[in-house]
């Protein structure tokens, strides 16, 4: 029913013939209806579709989000190299795959809380509650991790906590200010479950943790190219880290503060 | 010597991570999975990079975003206990926005986008794949075998039968509106 010359036309349209087959697909159309009413089909389908169809591109967060995968991939095999005896078993790369296959391969969260731990900051513990909540933040940036509760709405998220975590945390939003309020999540920090808020300001997630204070703070740092700004409120303890500027992060801080 | 791979990655494969996500897009219809299985394909990439050679980097990338996408959907296949259809006849819901279109509110413009959205989302899978991969990030037919896995025929043929098919899924949606847009 087709003609013969079909596909033949097709590929002379997609310029994938060369210039002897293509003069003699020309002088087919010149015969041929059917495989000229084709041509013009082929044209017709294209022009709709590379004027219709969206271009958009990767967003600004997941360009993010990749980039910081990308730093932890390289960082995580340089701290292997950088701790042999950590690694009796394996080689470095390895390991690494390991790493990585485990979070793709969507294992349990405190197993890969202590995969993530075994990896990147064991070697260098100073406070383990630092060392917790930097984790707890790199697993969130791990895809579906961030948020349990997806709402830009303070009255959504605030009552979620309540049936969810061990405190009740200030939620606000400062959207205005370039804190956008996304959503809320439990995390398990310091043997309690901890209400996490998430931010976001421009491409960066800020992870809002809060606790109920038990023991001394510790000092605002940089772990991992992560900052942690820690305060308390009441018997509430926070804890904003981010990968945004410590300017920036601070802003955030004194923001909430006004809030209490 | 990671800097250094890591600096050769960004200049080699980043600049095609625009064209990875729409092709994620097109693979996975619910939202938010097209960023899983990108981050998830980097990662793959990046791993695997000491074994690209020569300048086929987008066709060797965005093979390995189907083959994310491809793990992913048995993932959460074996997590569901739902068998998902035949990838052959596989029609999935992707991008499907307004389905009764308001033509006092829309132009005509966005009106033909959200049809042709539609229509593209009920092809089969295999078949918008290399529709999409010929006519919006104009690779030849060697590079779509390539990314798809399957040989130059089949990829001609596949490229033939979804013109045809949504040639004429458009003419039916035009013959069968009313307020039909040319
Ligand atoms: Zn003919």
């Amino acid at each position: 029913m087709q003609c013969a010359e079909s596909l033949r036309v097709q590929a002379h349209f997609d310029g994938q013939v060369d210039a002897l087959c293509a003069a003699e697909i020309e002088r087919h159309l010149e015969h041929c209806a059917e495989c000229r009413a084709l041509l013009q089909n082929l044209e017709e389908v294209r022009t709709r579709l590379r004027r219709d169809v969206s271009y958009e591109g990767a967003p600004p967060e997941l360009r993010s989000q990749i980039m910081c995968a990308l730093d932890l991939e390289v960082g995580a095999v340089r701290d292997i190299a950088a701790a042999p005896r950590r690694i009796a078993r394996g080689s470095a790369l390895g390991r690494g795959r390991v790493f990585w296959s485990a979070i793709g391969g969507g294992i349990g969260g405190a197993a890969l809380a202590a995969v993530v731990g075994a990896l990147l900051f064991i070697p260098r513990v100073d406070s383990p509650l630092s060392g917790e909540i930097v984790s707890a933040h790199v697993r969130s940036l791990m895809p579906s991790h961030l948020i349990d509760v997806v709402s830009a709405d303070k009255h959504t998220v605030k009552p979620w906590f309540a049936g969810h975590a061990d405190v009740s945390p200030v939620v606000a939003d400062f959207d205005s200010q370039g804190f956008k309020l996304i959503g809320g999540r439990a995390d398990y920090i310091d043997h309690q479950r901890s209400a996490v808020v998430v931010y976001q300001h421009g491409p960066h997630v800020i992870n809002l943790f809060s606790w109920v204070g038990t023991h001394r703070l510790p000092s605002n740092a940089t772990r991992n190219g992560y900052h942690l700004a820690f305060w308390s409120q009441g018997d509430v303890e926070y804890c904003a880290v981010s990968d945004t500027s410590w300017d920036e992060l601070l802003e955030l801080v004194r923001l909430l503060r006004e809030q209490a | 010597m990671m800097d250094d791979k890591r600096a050769r990655f960004e200049a080699q494969v980043l600049p095609h991570l625009d064209a990875a996500y729409r092709f994620a897009r097109w693979l996975c219809p619910a939202a938010g999975e097209a960023d899983d299985v990108v981050q998830d394909a980097i990662l793959r990439a990046f791993r695997g990079f000491d074994g690209l050679r020569g300048s086929e980097a987008k066709a060797w990338f965005l093979s390995i975003v189907r083959n994310c996408h491809l793990t992913a959907a048995k993932q959460q296949q074996r997590r569901a206990f739902v068998p998902l259809p035949e990838e052959s006849d596989a029609v999935d819901g992707h991008a499907m926005i307004a389905t009764t279109p308001n033509p006092e509110s829309d132009s005509i413009l966005s009106d033909q986008k959200q049809v042709l959205e539609r229509l593209m989302a009920s092809l089969p899978q295999e078949h918008r794949m290399v529709l999409i991969l010929r006519e919006i990030e104009e690779m030849d037919y060697a590079q779509i075998a390539a990314v798809t896995g399957v040989p130059i025929g089949t990829v001609m043929s596949r490229l033939a039968r979804s013109r045809a098919a949504l040639k004429s899924k458009w003419l039916k949606e035009v013959e069968g509106k009313p307020r039909a847009v040319r």
